[in-house]
């Protein structure tokens, strides 16, 4: 996964060449996006402790930084390594959805110095003036030629940098195979079916209705990201039926599958691997039919009250050392070449992180429609009252 | 019926029995016990973000406690003399404003003032004169927080103090009078040691209404982060046993509060009955 | 004249405030519940009773909380009651106090840690599993209604403890003792004495719970799973998920009304239904 994708076809190059000519990327960006930079990039990889300048270590940047992201994300003792080198203490914010987010920020004062936002959503971010364009002078461990652009592109708008990669990922589910009598679950046909019956009373859906609507829709073999009424309608049948034999909604599905309340929840690559490290008979499954590949980034919010100290976080985040100890505790797979040469064999190979490319093919980014869509809100918000 | 009673504080007991053994838990999540520690208690103690939350509790507690006894005692000495529409309308208010629930004054204080302040601060960004400096930006915080906590426990203490003023000796007001007593004198030398019970229990709920507070700070606090905001966000982020050490400090300290209370109490009482005798 | 420029006076620092942020916040409410939702969310002004035409989708929602706010009412009454009995009648004066101070020291405590130690007393570690030990198998309770009802006992049980426990301290021993000498069966006299002289608190008690559940979010949310929904979900889900201000609005108005109405009722009944019309009050 990691260095063939630094690899970029004619065509890819002759279109990235136009963009260039264009003025809608930068040198940088097209130097970095057509493997021109790459060279400079293993170098820089290879030997984390010789990247230049921190700007974390060199200024006083404050004692606190408030970040918002999303559950069992991020290795703690890196927050505590952070504040040891700056002296800043690191509050962390859980929220389980993109729209939890983009709430807080539309209705004003969320306090946040640095968030988490998915590709989809950062051109709503934008249109809604909530979110800073970068300065990357700012984040000197930023260096885009090292990441897959497929995963770093939506952090630029109209040629501006708003936000720069976190981790990329899958949305499946994973199922404690105890339970399952030896039948593989392999589809979402097979989540929605074994969640009514066998798994009655055991199955977690996110409270997010991105995935949640989403998956359902994989159901019939519609698209992830439909707002088309008729097939919202489908959707939405399904998960009322449904609702009656579901254990929770909640995006935090850690705890109950661990001690076993719940059996199956939809899951992202991360939580799969945690599980299954610590419980074997817990597996990530992709459905056949689809389903999400996303990817997160860092990005600042307006208003953010110490965004030095935001900046510097960012830049320590995505210093490869720390960011591979973030991979290993979290287990979303890096689209940074450098992070990933420092990362064990093992786990560049683990189909958790990177599925089979016939899986990976399936599946479909977020759009910014699905984001801002009226009626696939409201079902959500129906299917909880209901 | 005493085993009844005795079930009944099992019931009340056994989560504060939960949250307090798991607070000397060693290891990081409820689910392993690992042995006994002390160690969440210095991590909460040299946690800015727990101590900040619990410093902005206390200050809007107090703040809105304060502005609540005090007009709310106010209010209820002069609705005494205010009759017809005016005080019904006033009664209709308070009503309302103890009867709505949380969440609806969380809402609606959230939307008002966020609409509010769209165009409050261009306005201000025109308007406001060079020489005073930079130009403020009104935001939610400390003002909205104590303003929606102080609208509703100032409702109470209305409440509270005007049955306490209603059940007063009025002929010693009116003695009062008749001796060429200021209308202030009469105030301080009678009215307030009567409602004074009053005026305190008000503050007292008000107090502990505000410092427990999730739902309406949820929505307003803004940028700040009060205790019961800090804990839900703790909360959700997977429960460390750093929470329980939190709960059970503040538990503890309301206690050590109470005992020190009654102790003071029964020596006022003391020093009183040997004076007397 | 004078004095009552004074009481003016002394009434307008909380006129100012009551203007501020009660009467304002929810004029807006009342006028974004008919405006529209903007495209990524917000509210946009408009003129229509389309929101209020929409209130239907959340009908289970409403139905919910008229169910279990009554409920939980009911259940806090039938458990608070007899403790409220021993500790007003039976319990050893001695040590009374301590025994009503030990009733609210949980409450010292934030609500939010309360309730999640439930999650995990009541979750598959906790009593299930206790339960499995003594051969009963299969028993849920986590994100169920009943482990919402519990937590609604738990949440507020002193609310009812203390108003009746109030009332029936004030009842005086010695009726019980004559209706006692005069033959009547302790059923009797708990029906014919206690219980009537009780019923101040009674009132007083059913109304804080049921007015303080209209508006519940966290239990329901902490203990039921997302699953066990009352209005006060909806609402923070509105505000905080869909960002569909003016439907949020809609149904923050709704809920305000149908709660007045009730109380409003409510306490109509009980006034006619007794003559404790001063006694019944918020507090």
């Amino acid at each position: 996964m990691s260095k063939d994708n630094q690899s970029i076809t004619k065509k890819q190059f002759m279109k990235e060449l136009w963009r260039f000519k264009n003025g809608s990327i930068s040198r940088r960006q097209f130097l970095g996006v057509t493997g021109l930079g790459v060279a400079t990039s293993v170098l820089a990889g290879a030997m984390p402790a010789l990247i230049p300048r921190k700007a974390w270590s060199a200024s006083d940047i404050g004692d606190r930084v408030v970040l918002a992201t999303w559950p069992n994300y991020h290795d703690p003792a890196n927050f505590e390594k952070f504040t040891e080198v700056t002296g800043a203490h690191v509050q962390v914010n859980v929220f389980g959805s993109n729209e939890e987010m983009l709430a807080k920020l539309q209705a004003g004062g969320s306090g946040w110095d640095v968030f988490v936002p998915t590709n989809y959503t950062i051109t709503t971010y934008v249109g809604e003036d909530l979110i800073e364009p970068l300065e990357l002078s700012k984040i000197p461990n930023y260096a885009a030629e090292a990441f897959d652009p497929r995963f770093s592109d939506a952090g630029s708008v109209d040629g501006t940098v708003y936000a720069v990669p976190k981790n990329w990922g899958t949305t499946g589910y994973v199922v404690n195979n105890k339970h399952t009598d030896g039948r593989k679950l392999t589809s979402w046909k097979d989540f929605w079916d074994i969640s009514m019956n066998e798994f009655t009373g055991r199955t977690m859906v996110h409270d997010y209705q991105l995935t949640t609507i989403g998956n359902a829709l994989k159901y019939f073999g519609y698209s992830f990201n439909s707002v088309d009424p008729a097939e919202l309608a489908d959707a939405e049948k399904l998960l009322l039926e449904v609702k009656p034999h579901l254990f929770a909604i909640n995006s935090d599905y850690q705890p109950p599958l661990r001690n076993g309340d719940a059996w199956m929840s939809m899951c992202w690559t991360g939580d799969g691997k945690q599980l299954n490290t610590d419980i074997p008979e817990m597996e990530y499954v992709l459905g056949v039919e689809g389903g999400e590949i996303w990817s997160d980034y860092f990005a600042v919010p307006r208003g953010a009250e110490h965004p030095d100290a935001g900046y510097a976080l960012i830049d320590f985040m995505l210093d490869p050392a720390v960011n591979a100890k973030e991979v290993l505790a979290h287990g979303y797979p890096v689209a940074d070449s450098r992070t990933n040469d420092l990362l064990p064999k093992e786990l560049l190979e683990d189909p958790i992180l990177y599925p089979a490319q016939e899986l990976l093919d399936a599946l479909e980014f977020g759009a910014a429609a699905t984001l801002t869509d009226p009626n696939r809100a409201e079902l959500l918000a129906r299917f909880k009252a209901a | 019926m005493r085993l009844y009673a005795i079930a009944i504080y099992l019931f009340l007991y056994s989560p504060i029995a939960i949250i307090v053994l798991f607070s000397f838990n060693a290891g990081r999540h409820a689910s392993d016990f690992t042995g006994l520690s002390v160690k969440w208690y210095g991590k909460v103690l040299s946690n800015p973000f727990a101590m900040e939350a619990l410093t902005t509790s206390l200050t809007v507690a107090l703040a809105s406690a304060i502005f609540a006894s005090v007009f709310g005692t106010m209010a209820a000495l002069g609705l005494q003399k205010v009759k017809g529409r005016v005080r019904v309308v006033y009664d209709a208010a308070i009503y309302v404003a103890i009867m709505i629930p949380g969440i609806v004054i969380g809402i609606a204080t959230l939307i008002a003032l966020v609409t509010a302040f769209k165009f409050l601060n261009p306005a201000l960004q025109e308007f406001w004169p060079s020489w005073l400096g930079n130009v403020p930006k009104l935001n939610m915080g400390y003002t909205s927080l104590i303003g929606a906590h102080t609208m509703f426990t100032m409702a109470l203490v209305i409440v509270i103090v005007r049955s306490r003023a209603a059940g007063m000796d009025r002929a010693l007001i009116e003695a009062s009078a008749d001796l060429y007593a200021t209308p202030w004198g009469t105030f301080w030398q009678i009215t307030f040691p009567q409602i004074f019970p009053a005026i305190l229990a008000g503050f007292l709920l008000s107090f502990t209404f505000s410092f427990d507070d999730f739902i309406i700070a949820f929505f307003v606090a803004g940028t700040e982060t009060t205790l019961p905001i800090y804990v839900f966000s703790s909360i959700r982020r997977g429960v460390t046993p750093e929470i329980n050490a939190i709960g059970t400090m503040v538990l503890l300290t309301s206690l050590a509060l109470l005992v020190a209370a009654q102790f003071l109490l029964r020596y006022r009482d003391r020093q009183s009955s040997k004076i007397n005798s | 004249m004078k004095s009552s420029l004074v009481h003016r006076l002394l009434l307008l620092p909380a006129t100012m405030w009551l203007l501020v942020m009660l009467v304002l916040p929810l004029l807006v409410v009342i006028i974004f519940s008919f405006g529209d939702r903007g495209p990524a969310g917000g509210y946009v002004p408009g003129f229509s009773l389309d929101q209020y035409a929409n209130l239907p989708a959340r009908f289970t929602a409403f139905k919910n909380t008229m169910i279990l706010a009554p409920a939980g009412t009911l259940a806090a009454l039938l458990i608070a009651y007899p403790l409220a009995y021993y500790l007003a009648v039976k319990a050893n004066p001695n040590i009374k106090t301590v025994l009503l101070v030990m009733i609210i020291v949980p409450f010292w405590t934030s609500i939010l840690i309360r309730t999640y130690a439930w999650i995990y007393i009541l979750g598959g570690q906790g009593i299930p599993k206790m339960l499995e030990f003594f051969g009963v198998e299969g028993v849920r309770l986590i994100n169920t209604p009943y482990s919402v009802l519990i937590g609604i006992i738990y949440g507020y049980l002193p609310l009812m403890v203390f108003p009746i426990y109030v009332s029936l301290e004030k009842l005086d021993k010695r009726l019980l003792e004559a209706s006692q000498d005069l033959g009547a069966s302790p059923i009797r006299t708990f029906r014919n004495v206690t219980l009537p002289l009780s019923i101040p608190g009674i009132a007083t008690g059913c109304m804080l719970v049921f007015i303080l559940l209209m508006g519940e979010f966290l239990i329901p949310a902490l203990l039921g799973g997302g699953k066990v929904f009352f209005i006060g979900n909806a609402l923070v889900d509105l505000f905080l998920q869909s960002r569909n201000w003016a439907y949020g609005s809609a149904v923050a108005t709704t809920l305000v009304i149908v709660m007045l109405l009730t109380v409003s009722i409510y306490m109509k009944l009980m006034m006619r239904g007794s003559n404790i019309r001063e006694e019944v009050s918020l507090l």
